[in-house]
């Protein structure tokens, strides 16, 4: 083990984290309102609103993300002279775009069905009750039902928020510097495999687990009082139902 | 107040006309109608079955009858056809606005679980009715003294007790300042020991003179603070009139036999 | 609905390679997850500490650098332990082989999970049964307990394959020729990136269809007489 080779990197690597945290806050500060617009739609009665989006939470939950960024990055390239006329084709000529536009199509078609379910899952009493109080339409999902289904969906949705985070090493295959293209470069240049790769992994480790620790706290602040301590066991079986 | 309704008109607190609801192939109520005077207490007994659940859940659209009219405080509210021949309310904002005219107690409690006590007072009249928060919290914590609660106004209803938490949702319908109440077998979930409490709060709601339609099994409830006593039978009203004559004298077969086999439960 | 210029059979010839890969890695991490299970719910504290730090590790870090970490760092490895011992080797690993091990081992993790839960899910009545009978924890464990772990494991593990199938696209990166890198490849002839991109996901969608339908044949199976009960 070269100690040396692990401080000389250590700046570039966090560089790298940093780019790979950026990407994720804004695949899912986007992501997440896309999801809730259309987990909203996925549980209308409209088939109109219902069907497009069943399509494409199916589409982007059933496919790899390799092939999603693909289909966006090197994909457009086929439409360069439509998209160019439309004046759209400098935002995805940028990796970085078609990564963010990628992460946020994913997490959103993922969260949506986390949503989805959570929304179903609010009592239905609970939402007579609103009703008979003379709520409807938005009011009562801004007040009542959205509330209530974000603390549902807060254990399945902190382990989306985990995987996204790992997910967005994918960019560094479309040459973005996050953590993982950083840790690739420098051992193309140096050959130091394991310096540096297992550098980068606990620095991902580290984070992963951070998250994963706020979301507990925040978790047992909002509904602590209400339902007994989750099983870490479960929530794996969550994370990998959620990806199923 | 009494003296501000006479002035207004002479409209009832309550009209159901000839209500009927299937579902499916199920008829449930086969047209039960139902007037309510401001201050009237009227207590709907009934077998389970008998569809009285049903018709107070009609009142208030949470089941749209399949036909029949409702007006309260003397306004219709609208229903019209959908282009698959069911009846549909023509207007839901006059839906929404009825709803929050008429406060309803539920059989489960229905409290919003991720809200406090106090929240779940609050909530409504902020937010549908669209009054300012100093006057909603004033008037909420002058509702919870009422029902009991002052003590209990941050819990969450996960923390309180079956009876606890079916005065916290009187509260929160009382919050509201109903024209009418309606309560869905108020008691029926609750533990025995805890039925007395709740009733209590309803009997002084009753004494202060608030109009109540209540849906109930406790035929002691009916009897001592009711006006007028419903008793209905496979959907239809079998007999009807005030307690005294109804329970010191029924001259319904089925409902002596009804009041037999409640009383020696 | 595409003309793939005559390299559609190129995007066949990956879709074996990715279902070959997909296959494989399922087994390993089943073996794995047994493994990892037995780990966890072992009396030995070593055993457990083993199978969470597997877990935990396996959970926390990218399935792409651990791809990297096993393609790149196992041969490097191996040739420093042969130098230290006074050896000069070379070592070539086989992209399959690091592909099937890496997607293997992570989901080897999650298998785990599953087959604990599986594991648990066995009234605790039968085994003390079996024991009662005079069966030793080996035998309890082999006619009473493994027999009836797939019932509860089976949903679990058509979970894992799904996920399993999805994340085999990332053993293009090591160039092993499967359907993302016969798509990469096609696309590189003939321009077409969207066309052959979204062939590709349509035959991946097609695997998860399937595979879906597989998945509730499974679970219908697995509820069998139970839920009467």
């Amino acid at each position: 083990m070269d100690t040396q080779v692990i401080i000389d990197s250590f700046p570039a690597l966090l560089d790298g984290l940093w780019l790979t945290v950026e990407i994720t806050v804004y695949a899912l500060l986007i992501g997440f309102c896309l999801a809730t617009a259309v987990a909203m739609m996925r549980v209308s009665r409209n088939i109109l609103l219902r069907a497009p989006v069943i399509a494409y939470i199916f589409f982007f939950r059933g496919t790899p993300l390799l092939v999603q960024i693909f289909l966006i990055y090197y994909g457009s390239g086929q439409f360069r002279a439509e998209l160019t006329q439309i004046g759209l084709w400098h935002l995805f000529r940028e990796p970085y775009f078609c990564a963010l536009l990628t992460l946020v199509l994913n997490t959103g078609a993922y969260s949506a069905e986390i949503f989805r379910g959570a929304i179903q899952a609010v009592p239905h009493g609970e939402v007579e009750a609103a009703r008979a109080c003379g709520m409807s339409g938005w009011l009562l999902y801004r007040r009542i039902i959205l509330p209530k289904a974000m603390r549902l969906a807060l254990p399945a949705y902190s382990n989306e928020v985990i995987q996204l985070f790992q997910s967005t090493s994918l960019v560094s295959i479309i040459t973005l510097m996050d953590l993982t293209g950083v840790a690739r470069t420098i051992v193309a240049r140096t050959f130091d495999v394991y310096e540096i790769y297992i550098t980068a992994g606990l620095l991902y480790l580290a984070v992963t687990y951070g998250v994963l620790w706020v979301f507990r706290l925040v978790e047992h602040r909002l509904s602590g009082h209400l339902r007994e301590r989750e099983d870490p066991a479960a929530a794996v079986r969550d994370a990998l139902r959620a990806r199923a | 107040m009494a003296l501000a309704a006479e002035a207004v008109a002479r409209n009832p607190a309550l009209v159901a006309r000839d209500i009927h609801k299937a579902f499916g192939s199920v008829e449930v109520l086969k047209g039960v109608s139902l007037t309510a005077q401001e201050g009237d207490v009227i207590a709907m007994l009934g077998a389970s079955g008998s569809g009285k659940s049903t018709f107070l859940r009609c009142i208030n659209l949470l089941e749209i009858p399949n036909s029949g009219e409702v007006l309260v405080g003397g306004e219709l509210i609208a229903m019209t056809k959908n282009r698959r021949g069911e009846t549909v309310p023509a207007d839901s904002k006059q839906v929404d606005r009825i709803r929050s005219r008429l406060g309803m107690v539920f059989q489960s409690f229905n409290l919003w679980s991720h809200m406090t006590v106090l929240q779940n007072v609050i909530e409504a009249p902020i937010h549908v009715l669209k009054k300012s928060r100093a006057e909603v919290l004033e008037v909420a914590h002058a509702t919870l003294e009422k029902v009991g609660l002052a003590d209990r106004a941050d819990y969450y209803p996960a923390h309180l007790s079956g009876g606890q938490q079916q005065r916290a949702a009187i509260a929160r319908a009382l919050a509201m300042e109903p024209d009418v109440m309606l309560f869905d077998e108020p008691t029926s979930a609750l533990d025995p020991e805890l039925v007395g409490e709740v009733l209590r709060v309803m009997r002084q709601l009753a004494d202060e003179g608030r109009t109540m339609i209540v849906v109930t099994h406790e035929i002691g409830f009916a009897r001592e603070v009711s006006s007028d006593v419903i008793f209905l039978h496979e959907g239809r009203i079998e007999v009807q009139g005030p307690p005294d004559a109804m329970f010191g004298n029924p001259d319904s077969e089925r409902f002596r036999q009804f009041l037999a086999s409640n009383l020696t439960t | 609905m595409f003309d793939l210029k005559g390299y559609g059979w190129m995007l066949w010839e990956g879709l074996a390679m990715t279902l070959t890969v997909g296959a494989c890695a399922l087994l390993l991490a089943v073996v794995m997850g047994l493994l990892g299970a037995w780990g966890k719910l072992a009396r030995n504290p070593a055993a457990r500490l083993a199978a969470s730090t597997y877990t935990t590790v396996i959970r926390g870090i990218p399935e792409l650098l651990l791809l990297l970490i096993v393609f790149y760092g196992t041969p490097t490895l191996l040739q420093k332990l042969a130098e230290t011992m006074g050896h000069d080797i070379r070592v070539d690993f086989n992209a399959f082989t690091a592909g099937v091990m890496t997607l293997g081992f992570i989901y080897g993790a999650f298998a785990t999970e599953v087959f604990r839960g599986a594991f648990l899910a066995v009234p605790r009545g039968q085994v003390e049964a079996a024991y009662a009978c005079g069966m030793s924890r080996a035998l309890a464990f082999r006619r009473v307990m493994l027999p009836q772990i797939w019932r509860f494991a089976l949903p679990g593990l058509g979970n894992v394959w799904m996920v399993l199938i999805k994340a085999t696209a990332l053993v293009s990166v090591i160039q092993l020729d499967d359907l993302m890198r016969k798509s990469f490849i096609a696309m590189g002839v003939t321009k077409l990136p969207f066309d052959f991109f979204f062939v590709a996901a349509m035959m991946y969608l097609g695997i998860t269809a399937v595979s879906m339908i597989g998945q509730q044949q499974i679970e219908r199976w697995a509820n069998r007489g139970v839920q009467r009960a």
